[in-house]
């Protein structure tokens, strides 16, 4: 459909879209359903608290700020769903609430006593033994008090700037009875966020104390002289969206992050998470201290935060207590393994992580790096991990005088600082960094190589789903291509030019970019398969990503479907799409799968009346994907790789095990066997899929296969 | 001087950097500076088996300037920089040492050129050259021909091969699938946009008032090239592809033909819209959509004045025939001179003015074999050789002015011709080896002569002596001298002479014009009659 024969847009259309932050709270309560299924073993439940928490945390920060903002700035407009900022912000407040509340007790109900149940005890200060008090305290001299400054709050001394995501005790002193004023005063103590949270009890294993209860209980040493009437423990979210002015001069990108993620310090407060055993004359206290809008206050039940979960997870007591261990297969024989370049030249290779290994993306880069023969390597880099083998080896190859450019994402959220660390050592080494265009974060995942070779010029490519981190490639679904394919070649070279400014954007054939291309290239696939339905055509869509947000894809799905279009839609996250509604979207079915591993990949496929197209890509069908990002979608063509790329998404949908499927109500309900079915858990099927095809390659006795350069796979 | 030069790149090598492996083949690159973008082309391979790796390109509105103001403004001037800096980077990532960039009308006509040149070189160590339409015409033509062999029918027929560029319209005409007449005309559909850029009205207006400046250049054009004899029409350019596009054609690399009609339509219907309907409908930058209308107009009039019935869109473009041109010379041919098609162009001028034809050929023929004879004497390459036939079949031609000084009028006319495959600096050296056929040698007061750069000068002083003892063995038009041959003999230089009948005003002639030869050769002549089979 060309966007002049879309139906004529209503200001919204309530009764046809769901609303994206109510969807996203509805995600996150999916995940939590995860922590409350009791067959999940321990050690997963408490590392889904700790992402659920951090989840929230994300979500407050960026989505429920940018909420505040908008009703700060007057906007009463409505969204597609109807509702207007406030609107929203009133509902989200409930949700998250709810959330919260389910969270905490979980941990306090049925978590903390599990694992103490397991010899994993995180206490209270004044919960333990007085025997093993004396260690925790002389750990208190050393090394916390030297970092803390407590803060009396008054007239003379305004309210600290305190960091976001920091802990903190709020503490309401008798009124001085010396001065005539008998107010009540205020002190705050920062709670040393350079400690971990749970400290180490000596002489007791796998025992912790919060550090907050820690600090708690030497307030006599901190405030002395001082009569405490009240403490609590609380924690401030604030502000996080970036905004960096795209038009003023300045031409260092690199130091105006830097100052930028300084300066989110001292951004508004969003929330507040507070003890809920506070008084109220100490709550209101400090939240009239507060400058600008009043934040959203949560009571919580028991300890705050409870990302804490993460730091006791490595514990070796839990090992019994983990989803069966899956250790990433091999996709390749060693000797080929050994030599990509040589097994590339001859056909493509489709990876699967987690289940299949990482390392073959590293051996694509580390044996670029070392190959004499190649020329340059050009690489984008959004969230590489912290201690990044990638990054490692893009410097040894500057290092050794090749040319390599790479495109850093420095404002890639919450990650900057570590970005710009990455970039200057890569500055250092020799390399071109290019921090992507302005205004457009540079989200698309690929890296090409450009190889010398006898019969001329060969380029290799990885174009890939998630990001080059190795550390999140054991937990992320991703699917990437490994090619040298001489179009997806051209394609690829072509778009690194655009992206650092070397040329105009081009046309290009098995690529797809955003945002110049890529919003229209799917529309216009959905609306070929509505014609050909209307023409009689059987039309399916099938599409795995993690949200689906845009509005006028999704008017088109609409339309598709009406033509008679199969969509079927397997839909991680965010979802604003309504499904089953007769007349509208009858023949659309949405399915989202939480399972251990974070469903992260984009695979795009169209039935095109039977000339069918499967793509991988790094974008979700999001306005701020389609619009404000640099993103890639590859047309997957080799015959094994789009054999593959079917049979996986039909698992994904015929997954009975860890699916919710949506309903017209926007309520998610478990999918569950039907009769006669057999159980089906799409993460599982692919992990003894990869594993079968790892087994076999070790079984295919060693014959030698002639090297025909040329021949194609 | 007169070849076109190719370049190499000065590479800094990083610290550490491996040696390049000496087997695969090296890439090449082309540069292209025209009126409205920056292009480049990577490309490796010899000949035939060329094979283009890499291609870019940055809009830079050099043409706007230029044919504003007659200058380039600092800012164009910045990002062509940037552009070019840019090209520099992505050559360097495929190890390109041999390049070739040359600019045309839109650097060509700016009064800094020079300066730009020199920013361009100190910045990015890239040597642009500036060509003329006549280079342009044959690069071009090579990337026609490239595309043309796939389709032989059209080769039988006269062609015209139009492509309206920001600063002026391109056009040759092909006989037999070779170019015969060829010229540059300053109907660019910039320089048009610029020209009326203060006039204020309704796109039908503004339509009608470029078309009557287009209708009379057309109506000039006419003058030099046979319109009317012109079987099928070839566009090229972005322009011209548009209207494919709009017509339905896929985006391929192969040419697609119209009917005369549905082209005209097209370019009518969008001519007549105005620039933001353009911009909206077609997807253009504003400088694209602004500058689309005339270059429509442009090809409509040229379609109109031929009685071509099918409009072939063909996607060659300079650029691509410099990627040829360099395949070509990796794969030691050395640049395409297109001999032939040149002398043919050389005929069609002399034509033009009435010249003998045979009188032309017989001294041509014996200017080559003193040529040949002499080669170890002069140390000039074949390129100098096809100069010279050039200017000994055109010598005669100002005989059409007047009798009285006709070298001189042969001179003026051969520098103001449009000969296809000759640069402008190529013709400057021909007139002068042709005005030096006959009567008094170089002097100081001889502006064209010295105009001529030192090396140009040595060009002409050779070949204009060689053509000056050709022309004194036809000394009647009588075409006696039948065979030549050249003996250096110590200090003088014999001319053993082969004829029919009575040689004597040839040799009396040869002797008495001998005085250039000496100058430039160092040698004495002596004139030697021999009959045949006689050493």
């Amino acid at each position: 459909m060309t966007p002049k024969a879309r139906p004529k847009r209503k200001a919204h259309d309530p009764e046809i879209f769901f609303n994206r932050e109510l969807s996203w709270l509805s995600f996150n309560s999916r995940v939590l359903e995860e922590v409350e299924d009791a067959t999940t073993p321990l050690a997963e439940r408490a590392k889904f608290m700790a992402i659920v928490t951090n989840n929230l945390d994300e979500f407050f920060m960026v989505r429920v700020a940018s909420l505040k903002n908008a009703i700060a700035e007057g906007d009463t407009a409505p969204d597609s769903a109807g509702l207007s900022p406030a609107q929203q912000l009133a509902v989200v407040k409930e949700m998250a609430a709810l959330q919260l509340k389910r969270l905490h007790e979980i941990s306090e109900r049925d978590i903390l006593p599990s694992l103490d149940g397991i010899g994993i005890r995180i206490l209270d200060f004044h919960d333990l033994d007085a025997s093993l008090r004396s260690g925790v305290l002389r750990f208190f001299k050393d090394e916390v008090q030297p970092v803390i400054t407590p803060l009396g709050i008054d007239a003379a001394r305004p309210f600290p700037m305190l960091p976001s995501l920091s802990i903190n005790l709020a503490v309401l002193f008798e009124p001085d009875k010396e001065k005539l004023a008998g107010e009540a005063r205020l002190g705050v103590v920062p709670v040393p966020a350079v400690l971990p949270r749970l400290v180490r009890v000596p002489g007791a294993d796998s025992t912790y104390v919060r550090l907050e209860t820690v600090v708690m209980s030497q307030l006599s040493t901190l405030f002395p002289g001082q009569t405490v009437r009240d403490v609590a423990a609380f924690r401030v979210l604030r502000d996080a969206e970036l905004d960096i002015d795209d038009e003023g001069g300045g031409d260092d990108f690199l130091s105006q992050v830097e100052d930028e993620v300084r300066g989110r310090r001292r951004s508004q407060v969003v929330r507040l998470d507070i003890d809920g055993k506070v008084s109220e004359a100490l709550l209101t206290q400090l939240v009239s201290r507060f400058p600008g809008a009043e934040p959203l206050v949560y009571r919580i039940l028991g300890p705050l935060d409870l990302r804490l979960f993460f730091q006791i997870l490595d514990l070796p007591v839990l090992d019994s207590f983990r989803d069966p261990r899956q250790r990433a297969q091999a996709t390749l024989l060693p000797a080929e393994s050994a030599d990509l370049f040589g097994v590339l030249s001859r056909r493509d290779v489709l990876l699967h992580h987690p289940y299949e290994a990482f390392e073959t993306v590293l051996d694509f880069v580390k044996q670029a790096t070392a190959d004499p023969q190649v020329l340059a390597i050009k690489q984008t880099l959004y969230r590489p991990a912290s201690d990044s083998d990638v990054v490692k080896a893009l410097v040894a190859a500057a290092e050794a005088g090749k040319q390599v450019t790479v495109v850093v994402e420095l404002t890639a959220r919450f990650d900057e600082a570590s970005n710009i660390r990455w970039a200057r050592r890569l500055e250092d080494a020799g390399a071109h960094v290019i921090y992507g265009i302005r205004g457009l974060k540079t989200h698309a995942k690929a890296t090409l190589v450009v190889r010398r070779e006898p019969q001329g010029i060969r380029r290799y490519v990885h174009l890939s789903t998630g990001n080059y981190n190795e550390k999140t490639s054991k937990l992320y679904t991703d699917l990437g291509l490994l090619s040298s394919d001489e179009v997806l070649g051209r394609d690829l070279s072509a778009f690194f030019n655009a992206i650092t400014g070397f040329s105009d954007p081009p046309s290009m054939q098995r690529l797809t970019m955003a945002p110049m291309a890529l919003r229209i290239r799917i529309l216009s696939m959905i609306d070929r398969e509505r014609r050909r339905a209307e023409e009689g055509q059987n039309g399916l869509i099938r599409a795995k990503m993690n949200a689906l947000v845009d509005e006028d894809i999704i008017r088109a799905l609409y339309a598709a479907s009406q033509a008679g279009v199969k969509v079927k839609l397997n839909v991680r996250g965010i979802c604003c799409l309504r499904p089953g509604l007769k007349g509208v979207s009858e023949n659309i079915e949405v399915v989202s799968i939480i399972d251990r591993y974070l469903e992260h990949s984009r695979i795009y496929h169209f039935f095109n009346g039977g000339d069918e197209e499967h793509f991988i890509a790094s974008a979700d069908w999001m306005p701020r994907n389609l619009d404000r990002r640099i993103e890639l979608m590859t047309h997957i063509t080799s015959k094994e790789a789009v054999e593959r790329l079917s049979t996986i998404l039909d698992w994904f949908f015929e997954d009975n095990q860890k699916a919710r499927v949506l309903a017209a109500d926007g309520a998610y309900h478990r999918r569950k066997p039907g009769k006669g079915e057999e159980p089906s858990r799409v993460q599982m099927r692919l992990y003894e899929d990869a594993k079968n095809r790892a087994d076999k390659l070790r079984a295919v006795p060693l014959t030698l296969e002639p090297i025909k350069r040329d021949a194609k796979a | 001087m007169a070849a076109p030069r190719k370049r190499t790149l000065t590479r800094k090598p990083k610290d550490g950097a491996q040696p390049p492996p000496a087997e695969p083949p090296k890439p090449f690159a082309a540069l292209d500076l025209g009126a409205s973008a920056i292009r480049l082309v990577i490309a490796e391979g010899e000949g035939d088996n060329m094979r283009v790796v890499e291609e870019a390109s940055r809009g830079v509105l050099i043409g706007k300037d230029t044919f504003t103001s007659g200058r380039i403004g600092q800012p164009t001037v910045e990002a062509a920089l940037q552009a070019i800096e840019g090209f520099r980077t992505i050559m360097d990532t495929f190890g390109v040492v041999r390049y070739r960039a040359v600019a045309t009308s839109a650097l060509r006509e700016a009064s800094n050129r020079d300066t730009v040149l020199d920013r361009i070189r100190v910045r990015t160590g890239i040597d642009v050259e500036v060509i003329d339409g006549s280079e342009e015409n044959r690069l071009t033509y090579l990337a026609v021909r490239e595309s043309l062999k796939a389709l032989p029918e059209m080769a039988a027929e006269t062609c015209l091969v139009a492509e309206v560029g920001g600063g002026s319209a391109d056009l040759s005409t092909l006989h037999g699938g070779e170019p015969a007449h060829s010229g540059t005309y300053a109907i660019g559909s910039i320089r048009l946009r610029q020209s009326f850029a203060a006039f204020q009205g309704t796109p039908a207006h503004f339509q009608r008032l470029v078309l009557r400046h287009i209708k009379n250049v057309v109506d000039d054009i006419r003058r030099e090239l046979p319109l009317d004899e012109v079987k099928h029409f070839i566009a090229l350019g972005a322009d011209a592809r548009l209207v494919a596009r709009v017509l339905g054609a896929p985006e391929s690399t192969s040419p697609t033909a119209f009917p005369r009609d549905a082209f005209l339509k097209v370019c009518g219907d969008i001519a007549a819209l105005d620039v933001d309907t353009i911009l909206v409908a077609h997807g253009l930058s504003q400088a694209e959509a602004e500058t689309l209308a005339p270059a429509l107009l442009v090809y409509s009039e040229l379609v109109r004045a031929t009685s071509a019935q099918t409009i072939t869109v063909s996607n060659a473009t300079l650029r691509h025939g410099l990627i040829f041109d360099l395949a070509r010379s990796e794969a030691g041919l050395g640049l395409e001179m297109f001999s032939r098609q040149v002398l043919a162009s050389a005929n069609a001028v002399g034509e033009k003015y009435n010249y003998d034809a045979k009188h032309a050929r017989n001294i041509a023929n014996l200017a080559l074999r003193l040529f040949d004879e002499l080669k170890s004497e002069h140390g000039l390459d074949a390129r100098d050789r096809l100069l010279l036939e050039v200017a000994a079949l055109l010598h005669d031609i100002g005989l059409f002015v007047n009798l009285r000084a006709h070298h001189k009028h042969s001179q003026y006319l051969i520098s103001v011709s449009e000969i296809f495959g000759m640069s402008r600096d190529d013709l400057l050296v021909v007139s002068n080896i042709a005005r030096y056929h006959r009567r008094g040698l170089p002097q100081r007061s001889h502006i064209p002569y010295m105009a001529l750069d030192r090396e140009a000068k040595i060009v002409v002083n050779k070949l204009g002596s060689i053509l000056r003892l050709a022309n004194a063995l036809d000394a009647d038009h009588q075409q006696k001298v039948k065979n030549v041959r050249v003996r250096p003999e110590g200090g003088v230089i014999a001319f053993e002479v082969e004829g029919v009948g009575d040689l004597t005003m040839e040799r009396l002639a040869l002797l008495a014009r001998s005085d250039f030869f000496q100058d430039a050769f160092g040698r004495r002549v002596i004139f030697r009659e021999v009959t045949r089979g006689e050493s």
